[in-house]
């Protein structure tokens, strides 16, 4: 399986995901790209329908906007029907969409949201402030509310007038706006739970019909976004990523969205198949427990970072669909610290680095994992192999899943996690690393990096956060309790006649307004 | 069936059996009560599994106090009797609860559920004529060549896990050959969009079921040869055919009836691993999702549509058996 729950609630909960770096960094380039494609078939033509598959499981269908999204194709046809505040973006990782603009106040704190021009919902009402207060504090009442708009108070959400939106967060935020992508989609106000199916969005698609996880989406003729090319599309929901990669070998859908490397290779023969490669997908990180145990000592984990052969890692366990990283999460960040040297395999040094730590060699440690998703179990062999060359013994234990999420994460030792969210190095710092975080994978607490990561948010002047934020990525680098080898590509088939399919990380592939059909 | 036998032997005669209705009620009576039990194993068995629905659904980061609250909300902080209790007793009103993600599961199954239904009864009756005609065309010359081509034929038939088999008619029939669409997609109705996608998972299904039900069909045709009724035809010089119409294949009915029965089940079993590969749309996919869900009334809904399908057909197999062989199971 290439994706699950987990990773999928995950981006559900909509802190960020998608990136950046895709449109601008020299990524891996598919021998067969879109956008090169897209360059001899003409200028983009309006019409036809898209068929997409998408993966999902049909007991866990869901039609709430705000609900639980499991499934990718929920997700899909949510955000073609309604738009959400902002969206992921290319070269900044947040882009405008329902709301044209943001300000924020000196103590950036409260922050001011303009609705766009023109918006309204697919039966003709103009979009107004009060449907967004309304919607963001249905969404802050989830169960999950807290998480969705961090440091946001249900009473923080108000409406200055009708065309503003004011939200106030308990602490300064430059990155706010980050919050309100992928999951802030606006619904008319008052609209009762029992009304969710027909609801109107204020998308560039209109809900046609929706069948068990399957639905058919037309054209808003009428959107304030610009115009869209496609007449229709159609979602189809997929259970498993090898029967969505055979419709699509069977020309009976156009797209297999995220369908995972074992479909790219079984395809890389096909003439007539696009491979997309989306850089910056999917970490799948190393966690060493800073806060207790064997792997406190920073230098021991300094150690293992220069055990981990992370080209053969990249070309093993992702088949070579991705990139090498450098222990920094957020690698997708257009503000990513690229000039800080990417660290290499040094063996030497890290038995030096044990020595000095006074770790003990002739113990074996166990190495937790999951099978979640396709890579994870075997990225924590391969490293257990290459760890063994630094001469530490590492035994890697498989669990399933649920005692995996009770009873290791956050509190073994030495485990394998994964994120889909990566366009963001604050996020990673704001969720996972900072002292009071509560998904502190590592435990780790640092005074100089939360005084960096407060800094690289709350500080006044611009280029202080961004001096702060550059600090926060060098402390990461340094000690903390990751080791990231590297980033999984996401990936997509399509039809040969696909144009202008998205290119950004994680949900940014949902955003298909701009595809078109070249036949 | 030692009660039943004791049964007999006290009540000699015609008057042994009961009358036509009350038996009737009785074997009804008896399949309802093996699917109520069958219902609280389920409960009892997703309990035993780690974790539960609210872990299950939870988002990554959502807090203990969150999860708590949605476990209250979802109700499992109940015993699991008490749960089973109130599930099953609003059963009779057609109230199948509702789902871990909040969809009452009667509308999660009113599409995949039909389905899984014609899915299953055409491979059925696949499965049993396929049975019926290669069990009586090897029964006409018993160790004939035929005989032995389809005894190996059905053997390994039957040894092929769906998977292979569904994997096998992919290739050749899709990614090959490009006669048949390799998934079923849906229209608005939920049905399948055209009926040619119904051709690869329908054999994947049937084709291990014909194997192990020509088995039976062959079984019990040699068992029936052997009576002095058959041997007196065959003596008689009777056309083969004729005696396998109407001196064989009478007798063999009831042990057909019974492994049609068991077939169905074993064809629901199938119907998770084909109706994944096929991307079919039926109550396989929802049963393998509901259970990493923990979601309890979702798999007892899939249970119970799937339970009764199967109830209502081994019912008819007991009639069937009882009405050839006039005694009670």
């Amino acid at each position: 399986m290439g994706v699950t729950r987990r990773q999928l609630l995950w981006a559900g909960a909509g802190i960020g995901a998608a990136g950046a770096l895709a449109a601008c960094s020299g990524g891996p380039d598919g021998s067969k790209d879109t956008a090169s494609s897209g360059a001899d078939s003409g200028p983009p033509r309006s019409g036809g329908t898209l068929k997409v598959g998408a993966l999902g499981k049909a007991s866990s269908v869901t039609r709430d906007p705000h609900g639980t999204q499991s499934n990718e194709s929920d997700y899909l046809i949510l955000s073609l029907v309604y738009d959400t505040l902002a969206v992921p973006g290319a070269k900044a990782n947040t882009a405008p969409r329902l709301a044209a603009s943001w300000k924020s106040s000196e103590d950036l704190k409260t922050w001011r949201f303009v609705i766009a021009d023109g918006a309204k919902f697919h039966d003709g009402t103009p979009v107004t402030a009060d449907d967004v207060v309304w919607s963001l504090k249905r969404l802050r009442a989830t169960p999950a509310g807290a998480s969705r708009l961090p440091g946001i108070k249900p009473e923080g959400i108000t409406a200055e007038d009708a065309g503003t939106v004011v939200l106030v967060s308990d602490y300064a935020n430059a990155e706010l706006p980050l919050l309100t992508r992928l999951t802030t989609f606006v619904m008319k106000k008052g609209t009762k739970d029992d009304q969710l199916a027909d609801a109107p969005g204020t998308g560039p698609f209109k809900l046609d019909w929706f069948r068990d996880g399957n639905a058919r989406l037309v054209r808003n003729e009428d959107w304030y976004g610009g115009e869209v090319l496609l007449d229709a599309i159609e979602v189809r929901i997929f259970e498993s990523p090898q029967a969505m990669a055979n419709a699509l070998l069977a020309g009976q859908i156009d797209v297999a969205s995220n369908v995972g490397a074992v479909a790219a290779r079984t395809a890389e023969t096909r003439e007539d198949v696009q491979i997309l490669r989306r850089p910056n997908d999917m970490a799948m990180p190393i966690v060493m427990r800073t806060a207790d145990g064997p792997f406190a000592d920073a230098r021991v984990r300094e150690a293992l970072r220069l055990a981990v052969d992370r080209d053969a890692m990249v070309k093993q366990v992702l088949s070579g669909y991705g990139t090498v990283a450098n222990d920094i999460l957020g690698t997708g960040d257009p503000r990513f610290a690229k000039d800080i040297p990417q660290r290499g395999r040094d063996l030497a040094k890290a038995r030096k680095l044990l020595a000095e730590a006074g770790f003990d060699t002739s113990k074996t440690y166990d190495l937790l994992t999951s099978e979640d998703i396709s890579g994870l179990a075997e990225s924590a062999t391969l490293f257990a192999t290459q760890a063994r060359e630094a001469g530490v013994k590492i035994n890697v234990v498989k669990q399933d899943s649920k005692i995996f999420w009770d009873a290791t994460w956050l509190k073994a030792p030495l485990y394998t996690s994964y994120w889909g969210t990566n366009d963001s190095v604050v996020f990673f710092a704001s969720k996972t690393m900072v002292s009071e975080a509560g998904q502190n994978e590592a435990g780790w607490q640092e005074p100089t990096f939360d005084a960096a990561y407060r800094k690289a948010i709350g500080d006044a002047d611009e280029a202080e956060r961004s001096k702060a934020l550059h600090r926060l990525q060098e402390i990461e680098f340094a000690e903390s309790g990751y080791l990231l080898w590297g980033m999984a590509d996401g990936i997509d088939l399509a039809g040969a006649a696909v144009r202008d399919l998205p290119e950004l990380p994680g949900y940014g592939r949902v955003q298909l307004e701009k595809t078109w059909l070249a036949r | 069936m030692i009660p039943a036998a004791a049964e007999r032997a006290t009540a000699p005669g015609p008057a042994r059996h009961l009358p036509g209705a009350g038996r009737a009620a009785r074997l009804a009576v008896r399949r309802l009560g093996m699917l109520a039990l069958l219902l609280a194993a389920v409960f009892a068995a997703i309990e035993l599994l780690p974790g539960d629905a609210a872990d299950a659904t939870s988002e990554r980061g959502e807090s203990a106090a969150d999860t708590t609250l949605r476990r209250e909300a979802l109700g499992l902080d109940r015993p699991v009797a008490e749960r089973f209790w109130d599930w099953i007793s609003g059963l009779p009103t057609g109230d199948l609860g509702t789902t871990a993600h909040g969809q009452p599961v009667t509308s999660v199954l009113s599409g995949p559920f039909p389905n899984t239904l014609l899915l299953g009864s055409l491979a059925l009756a696949l499965s049993i004529t396929g049975a019926l005609a290669l069990g009586s065309w090897a029964a006409l010359r018993p160790g004939g060549r035929v005989d032995r081509a389809v005894a190996v034929a059905s053997t390994a038939a039957f040894a092929l896990p769906e998977f292979v088999v569904s994997v096998a008619l992919l290739l050749v029939f899709s990614q090959w050959a490009g006669w048949l669409p390799a998934v079923t997609l849906t229209g608005p109705d939920g049905a399948p969009a055209s009926w040619d996608m119904l051709v690869l998972p329908l054999l994947a299904l049937a084709i291990p079921q014909i194997g192990w039900n020509s088995r039976i069909v062959r079984g019990a045709l040699a068992d029936q040869a052997d009576l002095p009724h058959v041997q007196a035809a065959i003596i008689d010089g009777l056309p083969r055919r004729r005696i396998l119409i109407h001196h064989m294949l009478p007798g063999a009915l009831p042990a057909v009836a019974v492994s049609t029965a068991t077939s169905a089940g074993m064809l629901v079993g199938g119907a998770v691993v084909v109706e994944t590969l096929f991307n079919y749309p039926g109550v396989g996919a929802v049963l393998a999702g509901a259970i990493t869900d923990r979601d309890t009334p979702l798999v007892a809904g899939v249970v119970v549509a799937t339970g009764a399908a199967i109830s209502t057909l081994l019912l008819l197999a007991d009639y069937v058996r009882d009405r050839i062989l006039g005694t009670t199971p």
